[in-house]
């Protein structure tokens, strides 16, 4: 009898913090929105195929003209940092709640929601680009959703013989004679952090400072992130310059440049960890 | 008061033996299988100590290996490509799977992977366990998943029944298919040759068998080393390339400049089973693997110093090449391929 009184009294406890927090009008938590924008410097990027006259054309620092047919990244890992420095990480274990493919093809992949965002005053937001060595695995069981969305036929954003999915997928041409380039990332590494013991890890943290802080409540605030594939070559660690072949320093088809080849493009969309930790993203403004 | 106590107690050691009797009705004798471990053979793979095979998963693994339902279509199963009598090969140039659809390159043979550290011509696996997935999902292989695999299987009596026999219950799951698999492939232990035989001093080398020995060791065998016939490292041995763009060797794998068309040193145990040769079959016999390195190989800015340093090439003799060929032989296995 006296613990059914304790429970008793828990329960009318636990009722009345409920009703507290659910009177209350501003809301404990709110969407924020994440759009991206994927741009060539200040265009947003327009794909077309080889013949196109729509396609936005850019020209590397390199000199060399290209232009997409298809671009697709995934963003996971994502975090909000409130004005004291806390913080908030949105499902970052859980690649069906908390991944996705930017899908420039797709415009509904280029807004992603995170919902529930606890209320605060946010000044800067992290994410990764690709996914993390240990989520990295296609595991089908434990995220069923991002595995059909990354693997199905019109994303392939899967690296199968790697066992992980691509980080990056960029199709489209350059030159004047518009010769193939296909730019995909992943990582390759065996093994547990830090040391690995073979491969490139290709996952980059990403930084950004929002432009002025996203206050989440009663408002549902909007940050617009542009993501500038002119850095794809032209970028703050490397300027490349495209070579079609079969030698280990062509470049412009998958694979075929190698890892250590690939490594330069993701160090120029992702940084390189250390001096660069935005690459190819800024935040170009933020809605509240 | 009592009463329901004792009632309660009752009660319990009813379920109590209940569930007593049912776990004695699972618990299945599944004792580990002691692998035979040939003498000289380098150390085991380190996560075969997490995965040591059992009686039953092997049998499990044996049978999931066979099951052309792991692709889409229900037509290729691992054994299609990996089969027993050509040493787990095909014969094919390139590996061919579902709807005939051909694969970046050929079938590595399946043999003592227990003591290999890499997995794949281009070492891209280090553990047995992580290998099954990737046929799977290969396009060009069985473009299924594994959860269609055990949608397709979960209701088969057998398979439940291996299941609980090799991991306590009926429970089919990605991770059990994987160790099972492996547990089996650790049991592909080649080592009964008639070249054992000879070291065993049980058998003898032909004049001509022994001369190709002796060759094999001062020309071969830098690379070709241990009782695995191969030192497991990865060579750009400067052999016709592949021009697919998904080919860049080890290079993809490592993002090591020096590895880019490098290709593990395959072992040569029961090579008289699986031509062709080449990461993707670019020789049809071992004659023509002989031929191109005496007449000499293709430059690479990474080509192995072995090469590099001797004219990009290994001289040698018609005779010498028959001897070397009469010595391959006797690293065919019958016992191994099934032919008893």
């Amino acid at each position: 009898m006296q613990n059914f009184k304790k429970y008793l009294l828990l329960s009318i406890a636990s009722l009345a913090l409920v009703s507290c927090s659910s009177d209350d009008d501003n809301p404990a938590a709110n969407n924020v929105t994440l759009e991206f924008n994927n741009t060539f410097k200040n265009n947003t990027i327009v794909l077309g195929n080889a013949a196109s006259a729509s396609a936005t054309a850019n020209t590397s620092a390199a000199g060399q003209v290209h232009h997409f047919s298809e671009l697709k990244y995934v963003i996971s890992n994502i975090r909000l940092v409130k004005d004291n420095g806390d913080e908030v990480p949105y499902n970052v274990n859980d690649l069906d709640k908390g991944a996705t493919v930017i899908d420039q093809a797709k415009t509904a992949t280029l807004s992603y929601v995170l919902g529930n965002v606890p209320s605060a005053t946010y000044k800067q937001i992290k994410f990764g680009l690709g996914i993390k060595p240990e989520q990295n695995t296609l595991d089908q069981v434990r995220f069923p959703n991002f595995y059909a969305a990354a693997g199905a036929n019109d994303t392939e954003m899967m690296w199968e013989w790697g066992s992980g999915y691509r980080f990056t997928k960029v199709e489209g041409f350059y030159d004047t004679d518009n010769k193939a380039m296909s730019i995909h990332t992943g990582s390759t590494v065996e093994g547990t952090a830090p040391n690995y013991t073979q491969g490139v890890n290709a996952y980059r943290d990403i930084t950004l400072n929002l432009t002025t802080n996203a206050v989440v409540g009663s408002k549902a605030p909007k940050i617009k992130i542009k993501a500038d594939f002119d850095k794809l070559l032209s970028g703050k660690t490397n300027t490349i310059a495209l070579s079609t072949g079969t030698g280990m320093n062509d470049n412009a088809t998958p694979n075929i440049h190698t890892a250590a080849q690939m490594v330069k493009f993701v160090d120029n969309l992702g940084g390189n960890g250390s001096s660069d930790i935005s690459g190819m993203f800024s935040v170009t403004s933020v809605e509240n | 008061m009592m009463k329901n106590i004792i009632g309660v107690l009752l009660l319990s050691l009813l379920f109590a033996s209940c569930s007593n009797d049912e776990s004695d009705m699972i618990a299945v004798d599944n004792p580990e299988i002691s692998l035979n471990i040939p003498s000289g053979f380098p150390q085991l793979n380190a996560f075969f100590s997490q995965n040591k095979p059992t009686k039953y998963g092997v049998e499990l693994g044996e049978k999931l290996f066979s099951e052309k339902r792991f692709s889409a279509d229900n037509t290729i199963s691992c054994s299609t490509c990996h089969i027993r009598a050509n040493a787990f090969t095909d014969h094919n140039a390139q590996a061919i799977g579902i709807e005939g659809r051909v694969g970046l390159r050929n079938t590595p043979s399946l043999q003592n992977l227990a003591f290999l550290k890499f997995y794949n011509w281009d070492g891209s696996k280090l553990q047995l366990e992580t290998q099954p997935l990737v046929p799977i999902i290969t396009h060009e292989e069985m473009d299924s998943s594994i959860l269609e695999v055990i949608g397709k299987i979960k209701d088969d009596a057998p398979y439940k029944d291996l299941f609980q026999k090799a991991f306590g219950d009926a429970n089919i799951t990605p991770d059990r298919i994987y160790k099972s698999i492996a547990q089996f492939e650790y049991t592909l232990i080649s080592a009964n040759s008639k070249y054992d035989k000879v070291k065993q001093n049980s058998a003898s080398f032909t004049a001509s068998e022994l001369q190709g020995y002796q060759t094999f060791q001062q020309k071969c065998a830098s690379c070709h080393a241990t009782e695995l016939f191969t030192d497991q490292s990865f060579r750009n041995t400067g052999f016709p390339l592949n021009t697919n763009t998904n080919e860049a060797g080890r290079g993809r794998v490592t993002g090591i400049a020096s590895d880019f068309m490098s290709f593990r040193v395959p072992t040569l145990r029961n090579i008289a089973y699986t031509a062709p040769y080449g990461s993707f079959g670019q020789f049809a016999d071992l004659r023509s693997v002989l031929d191109y390195f005496d007449n000499g190989v293709l430059d690479a800015d990474n080509l192995d110093p072995i090469f590099k340093d001797n004219g990009r090439r290994i001289p040698l003799t018609e005779e010498e090449k028959n001897n070397l060929i009469a010595f391959m032989k006797t690293l065919s296995d019958s016992e191994f391929l099934g032919n008893y």
